[in-house]
């Protein structure tokens, strides 16, 4: 039977991931360091990490730690064997470690005060914990509209669109000097899902407000609760629908990478992606020339927000040795240096979160910090769907049907028969 | 009967022996390690599943007990029911193709052929390749060689990649599982022929028997207690599909061709382990029906197995 093979394989492998474990949690270092184990997996700044953990190996007497960069999280919690340290993404997934209690409380030390507020909300709107601070954030990336700066002038448009009357004017100008308004690529369902149905939905409704209602509403989801995706999210996909003019033909067939490279050719003006692709299209072709700007979804230019998340989040687990845990808050200080937290984010093309935080000055990125420091940003109305709910299907096929009461009923079915399994 | 009512005369030691090791400890020996294998690897983690099917437990952390929430919201789910739906029918199908194929080459392999071992060697191949291997080699393959062939050749059917095809995808998964199985099955066919004495080969030749009447009256019934095995081993097989299809389609497009195994699976990343135990109780039970249901198939036959 294929679940007793496959116990009987994640057993076996259970078992053989816990040595090296083992090894590296238990022992102690040289000259009576304490060992601890950071955990940081986003590929592009594990040598950025590598060289941070290097620098505070070296100013160290006490602590010695070492970078963890591929082991499973979920696994590593079921072994009760979690690293001691952990700099990752903050998701809904990742989120379910807060929720379930997992993770140590650091709200008592010093660092969890130089957060600014409406960056740490951003923890609590996935999940939360006996009202504890679980999550430090450490880096925001923001996503918008990239656009291709030699193509606007060529077109002649000198300022970013701000309202949406704005925006169909600039894709009418692309669209009359023949060259595609938006690029897009349905063919992968991530890329829809973060980009279009994201910066849409972002735009137009509360997105926190709405599944903070959709929770309280559990199992009455339906007609008659406050709110569902049939009353929210139909002008939404509605809008979405009515911008596929200005798309590349043939989007179906086209995948993140083929995006990447025709933006990077100059076959469109804008793009809807965040900034990782953004180095994705330079390593292409180091020549052109972006911006971002967030999607002005309505006309009204002070409703304009864009698109963030926790790219990076520290926390430590709940359980764990007092020297471990000593030596874990001691490193926490290190990387909770503003000159550090800063550096780093100005040279990933993000924003720190910090109070007071100076500027990002990335061209690339640096039209969304107006909107960063003020506050006008949502996690994306995809991001709280849990992976359970193909929502990226839902939306590919939504695109190529254009039927909208299909989406939004397969979302509430969807949430109405999850919140009847999770509130039993 | 115990040591101290033993008539004088017997040895009260052996009789002590004999209650004790009523088996001969050489056999406990060989026993006693893989019932504690069996009972550690398999039976404790199927049991602690179950359990935990009742809960909402995602694999640590705090739980607590839901009763049959979770058995409810499977039975409603489309996901699950989809995985389901495709699973049957590719089990099936698959069954078939591969079998029937396997019989034909089977008997071709023991027919008085030149090179013949090397042939039998070139058949067997596959079965030493992983099938996530296998599959990764024919994802290139159908999704880039076989449309530019034809295209050449103007056969439309294959011109576009089928495993991008959301109503055809499943044919594409058909072909590469039973590809890997075909080998494993001609082994076991092939054992079945070797049984069959030439003698009544020579007797139905006698009788003036042309191929296709010695084919049916001879070789498929001395073959069919082979033919039932065979189908319950890759019907099997079959049911728990999961590498094949992660290597060619991830499931994909869309949730067409996602398995049973691969549902159960995703609980585990997805914090729905709970949810997927109470799936994988379920897609036991089917199992369970399957195995019992052959069973009694074969003990009617009275297959000779």
């Amino acid at each position: 039977m294929s679940r007793r093979t496959m116990m009987k394989t994640v057993g076996l492998g259970t078992a053989g991931l816990a040595v090296p474990g083992l090894v590296a949690g238990c022992s102690s270092g040289g000259g009576g360091r304490t060992s601890i184990v950071l955990e940081e997996t986003k590929p592009e700044v594990i040598p950025y990490f590598n060289n941070l953990v290097a620098k505070f190996n070296a100013s160290q007497k006490s602590v010695s730690v070492t970078h963890d960069s591929s082991s499973s999280l979920i696994a590593a919690f079921v072994r009760g064997n979690p690293p001691d340290i952990d700099c990752d993404n903050y998701n809904l997934t990742t989120s379910i470690f807060v929720a379930r209690g997992v993770l140590a409380d650091l709200a008592s030390l010093p660092q969890a005060q130089t957060i600014e507020p409406n960056i740490q909300a951003l923890v609590t709107q996935y999940a939360s914990y006996k009202g504890e601070t679980s999550v430090l954030p450490y880096s925001v990336a923001a996503e918008g509209v990239i656009y291709n700066v030699d193509l606007f002038d060529k077109v002649g448009v000198s300022a970013v669109p701000t309202t949406l009357t704005e925006f169909l004017a600039v894709c009418e100008k692309f669209k009359s000097a023949g060259i595609t308004p938006v690029y897009q690529t349905y063919g992968d369902t991530w890329t829809t899902q973060q980009g279009l149905f994201d910066y849409t939905v972002g735009g137009m409704i509360d997105v926190a407000g709405f599944y903070k209602q959709l929770g309280a509403a559990g199992t009455n989801l339906g007609p008659n609760s406050s709110v569902s995706f049939e009353k929210d999210f139909t002008e939404p996909c509605k809008k979405m629908l009515s911008l596929a003019p200005y798309f590349n033909d043939n989007a179906i067939s086209k995948h993140y990478a083929d995006g990447n490279t025709a933006f990077a050719a100059g076959q469109a003006g804008m793009y809807m992606q965040g900034p990782w692709a953004v180095g994705q299209v330079l390593a292409i072709n180091p020549k052109v020339k972006m911006g971002t700007f967030p999607l002005p979804a309505t006309d009204d230019a002070s409703q304009t927000k864009c698109r963030a998340n926790l790219d990076l989040a520290i926390w430590l687990p709940r359980s764990q040795g007092s020297a471990q845990r000593a030596a874990a808050i001691e490193f926490l200080g290190y990387l909770m240096q503003p000159s550090v937290v800063n550096a780093y984010n100005q040279a990933n093309l993000a924003f720190s979160p910090l109070k007071g935080a100076p500027p990002q000055t990335s061209p690339l990125v640096s039209g969304l910090q107006k909107y960063v420091s003020s506050g006008a940003f949502y996690q994306g109305a995809g991001t709280y769907v849990p992976l359970t709910i193909p929502v990226g299907n839902f939306i590919q096929e939504m695109m190529l049907t254009g039927n909208v009461s299909g989406f939004t009923s397969s979302m509430d079915g969807a949430f109405k028969r999850l919140a009847i399994r999770t509130s039993a | 009967m115990t040591a101290t009512s033993a008539p004088a005369g017997r040895n009260p030691l052996r009789m002590l022996k004999n209650l004790f090791f009523p088996v001969a400890p050489a056999y406990l020996l060989m026993i006693i390690p893989a019932i504690v294998l069996f009972t550690f690897f398999i039976i404790y983690p199927t049991i602690q599943g179950m359990f935990y099917s009742f809960t909402n437990f995602v694999g640590y952390g705090t739980f607590h007990s839901i009763g049959f929430a979770n058995y409810k919201a499977a039975f409603s789910d489309p996901t699950i029911r989809d995985s389901y739906g495709f699973t049957l029918l590719f089990a099936v199908v698959a069954c078939i193709f591969t079998n029937v194929v396997a019989l034909a080459i089977a008997i071709a392999l023991n027919a008085k052929i030149k090179w013949r071992s090397g042939l039998r060697t070139i058949f067997f191949m596959p079965m030493v390749l992983s099938g996530l291997i296998v599959s990764y080699i024919f994802t290139f393959i159908i999704s880039t060689s076989v449309p530019i062939i034809s295209a050449a050749i103007h056969f439309a059917p294959l011109e576009s990649n089928i495993l991008a095809n959301q109503h055809l995808a499943w044919l594409g998964v058909v072909f590469v599982a039973s590809w890997v199985a075909i080998p494993g099955a001609i082994i076991i066919f092939l054992a079945g022929l070797t049984g069959i004495s030439t003698e009544v080969y020579e007797a139905v030749s006698i009788d003036g028997a042309n191929v296709w009447t010695t084919f049916r009256r001879i070789t498929f019934p001395l073959l069919f207690s082979f033919l039932v095995i065979n189908t319950i081993l890759t019907f099997k097989n079959f049911l728990n599909v999961y590498d094949v299809v992660v290597g060619l389609t991830g499931g994909g497009p869309g949730t067409a061709t996602t398995s049973v195994a691969q549902t159960i699976f995703s609980g585990f990343f997805n914090g729905d382990y709970a949810y997927q135990m109470a799936n994988a109780v379920i897609f036991f039970l089917i199992t369970l029906f399957f195995a019992v249901f052959q069973l009694s198939v074969i003990r009617r036959r009275g297959g000779g197995l």
